[in-house]
């Protein structure tokens, strides 16, 4: 009697311990199952947020070598962080105008602008077609000379901006 | 003889048992550390790296090419427009022991007419104030003049950082922060090489 009552205790004892490691063994499973995903989580909307940044570096160096605005004389290289305040001038309005039909596919969802710094403080509104209901926007900047032609006597004037680009997603 | 290999049935299980335990935990704790590697061996984005570097580099050059305006009143030594990276740089070497430079502009900031020297650094000021210091870019501009080979470059501006001079303020792009250089600007002088650099940091 005696010794079936130790052995009960004893198996109770075990059982006991047995409930205590598959506790403490599922408490640690779920806290790496909920840290994995906090994880993924993360890595998921950085993945997002690198995607966004290359769209921005991409459009940003598109805007800098377009035709359009960058500083040219003839058939010689074209003057690179420069642009042309003759040509800025018209291509806001022109950019604008052709928006969806052309550059829409080169810069997709962006607004694009050129700020002058110095000698005066204008600014040029270039492409602006916001995403409408967007959650994140990535803006770079890079700062640009801007060429006057009309404002030196024998040479071209050369100012100060900078041009914005923002992307939207 | 029985009751023995029963006893020793039973403690080879339990040292199975534990053995067993001891691999799990080892196996949670190399997965923590795989996670933790991953974490911290995380480069930094190359958009980042990307900017900082063209950034540094396009504002060195678009403020060597900016010329200074006709209102600045300093274009009187010939008809074109002075450029900073290139006239008033050079006027500011030959002359930065002398009272007076050549070109005497208007100041941006004070509105005077300056020694080159001062107009450059109330120039540059002004320019990176509004630009860089607007996008909460912190930065560092030097503009050392190397007279022989050898000798210690002399700084003809003071450094400017994005609070104003570093000497005064402090800031800046110091040695052991994560920088990017615009490479250096060198412009070749009467007085010997001046060597323009921006540095930029976040």
């Amino acid at each position: 009697m005696k010794s079936k009552k130790k052995m009960n205790r004893k198996g109770q004892m075990q059982m006991t311990e047995t409930i205590a490691i598959l506790f403490i063994f599922f408490i640690l499973l779920m806290f790496g199952v909920i840290f994995y995903f906090r994880y993924q989580k993360a890595a998921f909307q950085e993945k997002e947020e690198e995607l966004l940044g290359q769209r921005a570096m991409e459009s940003t160096l598109k805007a800098l070598f377009m035709p359009e605005l960058i500083c040219s004389r003839g058939e010689a290289e074209p003057e690179d962080n420069c642009f042309d305040v003759l040509k800025l001038n018209s291509s806001s309005e022109t950019m604008q105008h052709y928006l969806d039909d052309y550059y829409f596919e080169i810069f997709s969802y962006a607004t694009i602008t050129v700020e002058e710094v110095y000698p005066e403080n204008k600014t040029w509104i270039l492409y602006d077609k916001p995403k409408p209901d967007f959650t994140r926007k990535e803006p770079t900047f890079f700062v640009v000379t801007l060429r006057d032609e009309l404002a030196g006597k024998n040479q071209p004037h050369y100012g100060l901006g900078y041009v914005a680009v923002t992307v939207y997603s | 003889m029985r009751v023995e290999r029963k006893i020793d049935g039973k403690l080879s299980r339990k040292g199975q048992m534990e053995a067993i335990g001891l691999v799990v935990i080892v196996i949670l704790i190399a997965l923590g550390m795989l996670f933790m590697a991953t974490f911290a061996l995380k480069s930094e984005p190359q958009k980042k790296i990307f900017t900082r570097k063209g950034l540094a580099y396009s504002t060195m050059s678009a403020l060597m090419k900016t010329t200074v305006r006709d209102e600045a009143g300093c274009s009187f030594l010939s008809a074109e427009a002075p450029k900073i990276g290139g006239d008033v740089i050079e006027d500011c070497a030959k002359y930065k022991d002398v009272d007076r430079s050549l070109y005497q502009c208007i100041g941006p900031i004070s509105h005077q007419p300056l020694h080159s020297c001062a107009f450059l650094e109330e120039m540059i000021t002004s320019s990176l104030t509004k630009t860089l210091g607007g996008w909460n870019k912190n930065y560092e501009f030097h503009s050392q003049l190397i007279t022989l080979q050898g000798e210690t470059p002399i700084d003809i501006v003071k450094p400017i950082c994005e609070k104003g001079f570093c000497e005064d303020v402090g800031g800046g792009c110091p040695k052991w922060k994560e920088r990017d250089s615009s490479g250096l600007f060198p412009i070749n002088t009467g007085a010997g090489l001046v060597e323009n650099t921006l540095y930029l940091c976040d």
